[in-house]
């Protein structure tokens, strides 16, 4: 439904633009916390994997050497679960949504973007269930078309 | 009607909410959506999203409401969300004068960001405050009137008005299509046109974007 958050795109302008910040500044020898969480957050929106899992790295890189500002630390905490359900890690995407919900239990951006990883993993659990029933139906038709046959010749040797 | 009937629509509008931190954007989309008060809400982190199918002139209009975070260092950010946004609600607090102030600041990244034809719609919150009021109401009309915006004061706690400044806005996008100065389908428009015959559902919605990277 509803899950748009998780579709929407990073335009390759801006992806271009933030990447030219960071490595602006990474030549010069320092990147800001601002400009990596701006490429982070560009990444992790894009339609490669790559990005992604490269905008996962950054930000988890962000966390961990984040130790004063709490507010920054629930942004990176939230781009994580972006990321992570992006390329379909929804057990990790979960577990960034509950550590966050540990700490602020009613913030309902998570409680949303949770609801939505859940209903993904559902849905794409059952496709694949729908698959292997697929085969099962696909098997009992040709059982039940050999049955019929078998019928079908039963009744023509049974009427001679 | 049936279970698919209320998921179809003829057009998709994208608008963005935009303003400074804590002029309640959050709250007047959570109204909006939900038809209820979220007391409490904490900032958004980046971008939160909402949706909603209202009617007009008879046709079903799914908005996609992009809520954008107000805190200084999501600015840049954010400001990719405007492109293709066909409305834009932007959002002052009646009772901080500092908001009202910084109204120029989130029109010019507006008409910068947006195409001609955006309706941008002023929006004063918290009228329910009026004993706090620090930002007079006829000089945001004035405002308003000067800067070719519409403006209403709204109460995301009461509900007031809230309904008819999306409404509105929306009305004013489907009168723009009509007039032949918004081409629907142009993605820098903000609004989809859904062919009529075979139904739209939700599910469609993503059509436009790039489908999910699978790995």
């Amino acid at each position: 439904m509803a899950d748009d958050i998780l579709n929407e795109v990073v335009s390759p302008e801006d992806l271009t633009r933030f990447e030219r910040l960071y490595h602006e500044e990474l030549h010069n020898g320092s990147v800001s916390r601002m400009t990596q969480f701006n490429y982070s957050f560009c990444l992790v929106r894009s339609e490669f994997c790559a990005d992604i899992r490269k905008g996962i790295l950054l930000l988890e890189e962000l966390f961990k050497t984040e130790t004063e500002d709490i507010d920054r630390k629930r942004d990176y905490l939230y781009y994580l679960a972006i990321g992570n359900a992006r390329i379909k890690e929804y057990t990790k995407s979960l577990k960034y949504c509950r550590a966050f919900l540990a700490i602020e239990s009613e913030n309902s951006q998570v409680q949303h973007l949770e609801s939505i990883v859940k209903k993904r993993m559902e849905t794409e659990g059952l496709k694949g269930m729908a698959l292997a029933g697929g085969a099962v139906l696909a098997l009992g038709g040709l059982i039940g078309l050999g049955l019929a046959m078998a019928k079908k010749g039963n009744k023509e040797s049974g009427s001679k | 009607m049936s279970s698919s009937g209320q998921y179809s629509y003829s057009y998709i509008f994208k608008y963005i909410i935009i303003g400074d931190m804590g002029v309640g954007k959050s709250c007047l989309l959570h109204q909006f959506t939900e038809q209820k008060f979220m007391p409490d809400c904490p900032h958004t982190i980046g971008v939160e999203f909402g949706t909603r199918i209202i009617e007009v002139h008879g046709e079903k209009i799914k908005l996609q409401i992009w809520d954008t975070a107000g805190q200084e260092r999501f600015r840049a950010v954010t400001r990719s969300y405007y492109r293709g946004a066909a409305g834009a609600l932007m959002v002052y607090d009646i009772t901080r004068r500092s908001t009202y102030n910084h109204l120029s600041s989130w029109l010019t990244d507006t008409k910068n960001l947006t195409n001609p034809n955006t309706v941008i719609f002023l929006i004063g919150n918290k009228m329910d405050l009026e004993g706090s009021r620090d930002v007079r109401y006829d000089e945001a009309k004035k405002f308003a009137e000067e800067n070719d915006l519409i403006f209403v004061e709204a109460s995301a706690m009461t509900g007031e008005n809230v309904e008819q400044a999306f409404l509105e806005t929306a009305k004013k996008i489907y009168q723009n299509i009509k007039d032949g100065k918004l081409n629907a389908n142009m993605t820098e428009s903000g609004v989809q046109h859904k062919e009529r015959g075979g139904p739209a559902s939700l599910g469609d919605s993503s059509s436009s974007d790039k489908p999910n990277c699978s790995c």
